[in-house]
């Protein structure tokens, strides 16, 4: 999936994928997909769970060797 | 509809840190509006000097080793964090003058209140915390 914009963030510990997440798509226009990587196992709930309550829509998520990788589009 | 999260921090250890600041941080950035009521010995967690070395509780020492393992953020980083968020910080007055606290004392960006400003704060949040 082609993304506008790409976050590392593996790695880090909780809450920290979402905070990165969240400033991530500040910086994005709305329609715009974000990709994030992230190593924190409750990334997998996380940012699903961010995804629902900011509004911005989960495209898919992936989990390869370790690295969770999401796809974000921005509300 | 946005949330909005109102948190009472009364305890002063490394672990209520992350308890409060963790939480605090993932509702800021989940675009909540999130205030934090310091009180009591919860006024070291916005302390300038003491936030960089609160005590962990006895007979838990052995879990600095798991903290730093799991790459935790350093307590300073997630005060930061929450600031840079917006998170609105409020030092209770009352307990400031018990333990002789100035507001020069504690982070940038603290607001002093007492109570009735928390409530304030409080009345129409959807979620309520207290550490």
């Amino acid at each position: 999936m082609n993304a506008d914009k790409q976050l590392d963030a593996k790695g880090l510990a909780c809450p920290m994928p979402i905070v990165r997440t969240k400033q991530a798509i500040d910086e994005l226009a709305p329609g715009q997909i974000l990709e994030v990587q992230a190593t924190d196992k409750g990334a997998r709930n996380d940012l699903s769970a961010w995804a629902n309550s900011t509004g911005h829509k989960l495209l898919e998520s992936r989990e390869e060797n370790g690295i969770l990788t999401f796809w974000i589009q921005k509300k | 509809m946005g949330n909005k999260v109102a948190i009472i921090a009364a305890n002063g250890g490394m672990f209520d840190a992350y308890k409060v600041f963790n939480i605090a941080t993932a509702a800021a950035a989940s675009d909540a509006e999130v205030g934090i009521f310091f009180t009591f010995e919860g006024l070291n967690l916005i302390h300038q000097k003491a936030l960089r070395q609160l005590p962990m509780p006895a007979g838990t020492e052995h879990f600095a080793d798991g903290f730093a393992k799991a790459n935790v953020p350093p307590i300073p980083e997630l005060v930061n964090m929450a600031r840079e968020l917006g998170v609105k910080i409020i030092a209770c007055q009352m307990t400031m003058d018990v333990m002789g606290l100035k507001l020069e004392d504690l982070i940038e960006g603290t607001e002093v209140g007492g109570a009735a400003s928390f409530i304030d704060f409080a009345k129409d949040a959807n979620i309520s915390l207290s550490f």
